[in-house]
């Protein structure tokens, strides 16, 4: 029997899993105590850079936590990501790997931590789900709608189990805003209002190509996107703004704020009807994803979900639902309504409603716990590629800047041919899907 | 009868007119369709955003038109390879079975062959099947992996035993055999 497999039954059946299956919301696990190696869930990191460390630093103080490999394709990153792990476990064991796939060959890792550029979300926690691996997989879920439905169709298929990076839904103020709204209680909803970020990186209109620094492998970097020469400007944290890599602010921060406003319509599997946009997109220069966002969806409830980009400098999105009571608003810092007494009312409801949202109060140990009783994480990939898609529509409608009709059943534009083919992207070989 | 008035002569702004390079640039404006053909890494890709907007904005009547100007580009003289692909990209959006004869000898190169299916992955049309079919023998390595990948996405079935033959081919490398393990997979999945 495959050791990995005897250890996750023998997890299944250790009364902590039976406390799981009964009470939603956990303390971490490493208070618990020292948790014996054979029991710990063993991890490994694809992608070590900017979003990774915050991802390290809270693994690495989970007690039931072993982090076994890390792999980066920037040398630079990966030593530094693996020093960091065997600094805190005090030995040298923490493999480094430049590929990704000799990470998830290995039998003895059971989940992968997925912190690459969008355009390599679904590759790589589609391998690791092939592997055997539960994923967590940073948001935005992936760049393209097929991808997104791929990576369900690979949780499914192999039974694992896929979190999405949304992690505000295991934040209080949003977790009771989104419950209190699907309980009714700001009467009939009518519209969403969601403000996004600015980009918050510019460069000049020219940039040129430049030699790929030493330890940086640049044709693994770029993957399945079109190859295009390395330029510094153009890699780590900046692929956000180059429509080959991603989708700028429309999915790094729509993600979290659509989410938000898919969780409260109860759209986890479904969503809008239709989105109409006009953002505006630079017209040359290294970075092509819209510098102005603005589009519009209509759910089938005639629900209107607007979002746009801010120029107010704040960095944080929020999102404000309209109702017969008047209007909520959430966001990482604040919750603000039309009415203060609306706020002592969402608190004071939490739990109480005949709708109760999956509860919790740390992402990453809702995907450890999940790893353990084979429960769906809160973030399921599912409703972390329905929002992706949502994202997605608006970023394809700013595009194509006509109104379009969606299926969110068979997730195809309605009479839209090029709308259709903008859904998935080709990949460079031998990069595929499949 | 009327008369005709007399043509007016045309204006000549004296040299140190401020508007006059203007107005010489502006006349001079060439044409988007000609200059997507010069594209290269970090150029001015201002008329590559023109065309693309024609694109993704054109009415269906008006597509036949434009793919046949794409069509024109890829046998325009002085294409560069960064032009070719953006072309290839633009009939991904709007290419028919109108662009597959033209695009097709780009596929069966491996320099080109990933360009080659971005234009031709999203067209539905038994001719790209065949084009596909007929470029696993002259393809290797990433680029016939690739292109074993789309056939299994487009679910070409009739595929499937040269396919398999490449997965049982010790003789090719493990990234093509793996794709072909996994699209023989896909072909013979029960739906």
């Amino acid at each position: 029997m495959n050791p990995l497999l005897s250890r996750r039954a023998f997890l299944r059946n250790t009364s902590l899993v039976s406390a799981a299956a009964a009470f939603p919301s956990f303390l971490p696990s490493r208070v618990l105590g020292q948790t014996a190696p054979s029991k710990k869930i063993t991890v490994g990191f694809i992608g070590t850079g900017n979003i990774a460390q915050g991802h390290l630093d809270t693994l690495l103080g989970f007690d039931d936590v072993r982090i076994l490999a890390v792999c980066d394709v920037d040398k630079v990153h990966r030593d530094l990501a693996a020093a960091k792990v065997n600094a805190a476990y005090g030995n040298r064991d923490c493999t480094a790997y430049n590929d990704f796939r000799e990470l998830t060959a290995r039998a003895d890792i059971d989940a992968v931590m997925v912190c690459t550029p969008d355009n390599w979300h679904a590759l790589n926690a589609i391998e690791a789900m092939r592997n055997g691996k539960d994923v967590y997989v940073e948001k935005p879920l992936t760049l393209t709608i097929e991808e997104g439905r791929a990576m369900v169709s690979a949780a499914r298929k192999y039974g694992r189990v896929a979190q999405t990076g949304t992690q505000q839904r295991s934040s209080r103020r949003f977790h009771d805003t989104a419950e209190f709204i699907r309980n009714g209680g700001m009467g009939k909803l009518s519209r969403i209002e969601i403000l996004i970020p600015a980009n918050n990186k510019y460069v000049g209109a020219n940039w040129k190509p430049e030699p790929v620094p030493a330890g940086l492998d640049w044709d693994l970097w770029v993957g399945p996107a079109p190859f295009q020469p390395y330029t510094r400007q153009g890699c780590h944290y900046n692929f956000r703004f180059i429509l080959d890599y991603a989708a700028g602010q429309v999915t790094n921060w729509g993600a979290h704020y659509i989410d938000i406003a898919q969780w409260a319509l109860g759209m986890d599997e479904s969503g809008p009807v239709e989105v109409v946009g006009d953002g505006e997109f630079p017209t040359t220069g290294l970075f092509s994803t819209a510098t102005k966002v603005d589009f519009t969806c209509r759910y089938a409830s005639g629900v209107a979900l607007r979002c746009r980009t801010r120029y107010d400098g704040v960095s944080d999105g929020n999102v404000r639902f309209f109702g017969e009571r008047g209007w909520v608003d959430v966001s990482r810092s604040a919750s603000t309504a039309s009415d203060p007494a609306l706020l002592k009312e969402i608190t004071a409801q939490s739990g109480k409603g005949a709708v109760k949202l999956p509860s919790s109060l740390n992402h990453h140990d809702n995907f450890l716990q999940a790893i353990r009783t084979r429960a769906r994480p809160i973030s399921d990939v599912e409703f972390g590629h329905r929002t992706t898609t949502v994202c997605n529509l608006g970023n394809i409608a700013m595009q194509l800047k006509r109104p379009l009709k969606w299926d969110p059943a068979a997730e195809r534009f309605v009479d839209d041919a090029i709308a259709n083919r903008m859904r998935t992207r080709s990949m460079r070989g031998p990069w595929s899907l499949v | 009868m009327a008369e005709k008035s007399p043509a007016r002569p045309p204006r000549v702004r004296p040299e140190n007119d401020p508007f006059r390079a203007y107005e010489e640039q502006f006349v001079a404006s060439p044409d988007p369709w000609a200059e997507i053909v010069k594209l290269d890494h970090g150029s001015d890709r201002t008329f590559g955003s023109t065309v693309r907007a024609m694109v993704m904005n054109a009415e269906p009547a008006q597509r036949p038109a434009m793919e046949k100007k794409l069509i024109q580009a890829l046998a325009a003289p002085g294409l560069t390879a960064v032009g070719q692909l953006f072309v290839c990209r633009m009939l991904a959006l709007i290419g028919t079975a109108e662009c597959v004869p033209a695009v097709t000898p780009l596929l069966n190169d491996k320099a080109t062959a990933d360009a080659a299916r971005f234009a031709l992955d999203g067209i539905e049309n038994p001719a790209v099947d065949a084009a596909y079919r007929d470029a696993l023998g002259k393809l290797s390595g990433d680029a016939k992996a690739g292109l074993i990948g789309s056939i299994a996405l487009r679910g070409d079935r009739t595929a499937l035993a040269a396919i398999q033959a490449i997965q049982a081919d010790a003789k090719e490398p493990a990234a093509v055999r793996t794709a072909a393990a996994r699209a023989v997979e896909r072909l013979t999945a029960k739906s």
